[in-house]
């Protein structure tokens, strides 16, 4: 502690040289947690989904193919599911910005509450959904997106049916990042019928509830059988591995993220290490003297590399802040990306924090050390001979 | 007869040979020499001499190649890089031709920056610092930085820096060779004040033969060998004509 003063005013000696540095740090420290937040997103929104009992009901060809919608009820008499419920993708969009910002689904609301208990939905809530054909429910993201509150109208148009339909806001999923939109089926079949004459016959995804996880693969065997050599057969997975599946494409680029960010933290270093370098280099005069006054090599080496460590760990955490901040803005500005999804989340988990901190750390380690080990070894005889 | 006292510094048969390739060089050849506490002594010599060698190894900067150095009671052989730089934290104070002060420092933080390998709290090591920078007259330079000082108060701050320990031996290496021959009379007349006043051993390299006026005694080296009789008496009559007059004994 008492050699802070001397640390300092050596940090202090040449301030724009110390600032740029830190900056440098700061700023790879900033994207280097931008990127991480990406996987993190990916894998906090799976944990957030595994271990439950919900499995996803899908053509075998893949999701963009639906299923007839009669193919719900039949689900819904297997033994061991306690609730079923039909999904289609609205992909509504604002009229003025014309395309989807948020995914939007019709559903059958009177099955929503059995298949997505753990959403904790206000009962009250879910009673409004059922009793106004034009209610929605919205996940907390939009809501604070949007600037919405319940009771606010909405009109959406659906960039799949072509129909504008009017919402009233009836309730909202408590969940920070939920982007969900969610309106009545009957009210969406309804529009469908007036616009071409004939309703939704069909379901996107089927969401099943089994009421015990040990029969959660029998049941998914049992639905797809049932499909077999019919017009749309099913493949039924977890909804783990359904998000996993329909996220997969994402995982080449979180591989990629994370390249990226090694090759960051490592450009990093090399600068940070070339500027202490130069930062010893040009002080190897008072580094000599320093020893011939009685200064020993752990105290040498010590001292430069608290100054390292200083500059990297102030502007590391300058960094993270940065980034929690940023993250923040990205959230309430960029909101939902249906070509990112969960990776658009931006969310800084503690441990997506405590990388940043220690990538600075390691910079400031890896970047001071070897000066600070070269410095410190030299005799002091061989340090004043090459200053005078 | 007046009775023995123990030297603060014994050279005894002191070689010290270095490497420089494929050739070897003698800075030093069998130097013996001994320095009584108190005294103010001039190692003198043209470049080349020895002399700033024979300086290092009194300072505990470096070793010998053989031959024994005993300074303040320690025998300097038997210490370790680490071990000398403690010995000299505790026993000797370092004055540098070139001031050699911490440009990021003021003046009283340069003369505390020995204070720092104490155990002294920030305020007892300001308050000595600032004793020694009125010692060397620069009360009123305290927060003055190197920069803003000139050479003379530079060399002031680092004769501070060299006595803020209270060391048994102070050491310097041309104090006066960036000086101008004011700022040189006057820095050789602190060192002589500081001799006479706190009775600080004192040994001092230099060229500049004003030097004689001020010390107890002059060593004069010339190719790694102390000179003595004959040589020593010529080498030091030919200093004494440049510095126009003195009475200083020669060995």
């Amino acid at each position: 502690m008492k050699y802070a003063g001397l640390i300092l005013a050596n940090l202090g000696r040449n301030k724009l040289r110390s600032l740029l540095t830190g900056g440098a740090i700061m700023l790879a420290v900033l994207l280097v947690v931008l990127l991480l937040t990406m996987p993190a997103g990916l894998d906090a929104f799976l944990d957030q989904i595994a271990n439950n009992t919900r499995i996803s009901v899908h053509n075998k060809a893949g999701i963009v193919y639906s299923m007839p919608f009669s193919f719900t009820r039949k689900v819904r008499q297997i033994d061991g599911v306690a609730a079923a419920c039909a999904t289609v993708w609205f992909g509504g969009a604002f009229e003025e910005e014309g395309r989807v910002t948020f995914p939007s689904f019709a559903i059958e609301a009177e099955h929503a509450a059995a298949v997505w208990p753990d959403y904790n939905i206000d009962p009250k809530q879910m009673a409004d959904f059922l009793r106004y054909r034009d209610g929605a429910i919205v996940g907390r993201q939009n809501m604070q997106k949007y600037k919405w509150k319940i009771g606010d109208r909405v009109t959406l148009k659906s960039t799949i049916y072509g129909v504008n339909l009017d919402f009233r806001i009836v309730g909202e999923m408590p969940n920070d990042r939920s982007p969900l939109f969610w309106m009545q089926r009957t009210y969406l079949d309804e529009a469908v019928k007036a616009k071409r004459g004939t309703g939704l016959s069909m379901a996107g995804v089927i969401w099943v509830r089994v009421d015990d996880p040990n029969r959660v693969n029998a049941v998914m065997r049992q639905v797809d059988e049932m499909s077999r050599n019919s017009e749309a057969e099913t493949a039924s997975e977890t909804e783990k591995s359904f998000f996993g599946n329909f996220f997969g494409s994402l995982q080449g680029f979180v591989t990629i993220i994370l390249i990226v960010t090694g090759l960051v933290s490592l450009c990093i270093v090399f600068i940070a290490a070339n500027t202490a370098s130069m930062a010893v280099r040009e002080r190897s005069g008072e580094i000599a003297v320093l020893k011939a006054i009685g200064f020993q090599r752990k105290t040498i080496f010590a001292t430069l590399l608290a100054e390292a460590m200083l500059v990297a760990s102030v502007a590391g955490l300058s960094g993270v802040v940065l980034a929690i901040a940023v993250t923040k803005m990205l959230r309430a500005f960029a909101g939902w990306n249906p070509s990112l999804g969960p990776l658009g989340a931006f969310i800084v988990t503690p441990t997506v924090i405590a990388q940043g901190v220690c990538l600075s750390l390691v910079v400031g380690l890896f970047a001071g050390l070897v000066p600070a080990f070269g410095a410190a070894r030299k005799p002091v005889i061989e340090a004043l001979r090459e200053i005078f | 007869m007046s009775p023995s006292v123990e030297p603060i510094i014994s050279i005894d048969h002191v070689s010290r040979f270095y490497r420089r390739g494929i050739d070897e060089i003698h800075a030093l050849d069998s130097v013996s020499l001994t320095v009584q506490p108190g005294r103010f002594v001039a190692f003198m010599g043209p470049s080349g001499s020895g002399k700033s060698t024979l300086l290092n190894l009194v300072s505990g900067i470096d070793r010998p190649s053989s031959g024994e150095v005993i300074v303040a009671g320690q025998r300097l052989n038997d210490l370790d890089e680490d071990e000398l730089a403690g010995w000299r934290a505790r026993h000797v104070g370092l004055i540098f031709q070139f001031f050699n002060l911490m440009p990021v420092l003021n003046a009283v933080d340069n003369v505390a920056l020995p204070l720092l390998l104490t155990k002294l709290s920030k305020r007892e090591r300001l308050e000595r610092a600032e004793i020694a920078l009125r010692i060397v007259g620069l009360e009123d330079r305290i927060d003055h930085y190197p920069s803003t000082l000139s050479g003379g108060e530079q060399q002031r701050v680092a004769i501070a820096r060299a006595i803020v320990t209270d060391p048994d031996l102070i050491v310097a290496d041309e104090p006066t060779g960036d000086l101008d021959a004011r700022n040189a009379e006057a820095i050789l007349n602190l060192m002589r004040q500081l001799k006479n006043e706190f009775g600080k051993t004192i040994v001092m390299v230099t060229h500049d033969p004003r030097a004689l006026r001020f010390v107890d005694e002059a060593f004069h080296l010339d190719k790694g060998l102390l000179l003595e009789g004959e040589e020593a008496a010529r080498a030091h009559e030919s200093i004494v004509i440049a510095a126009g007059g003195g009475s200083v004994r020669n060995r």
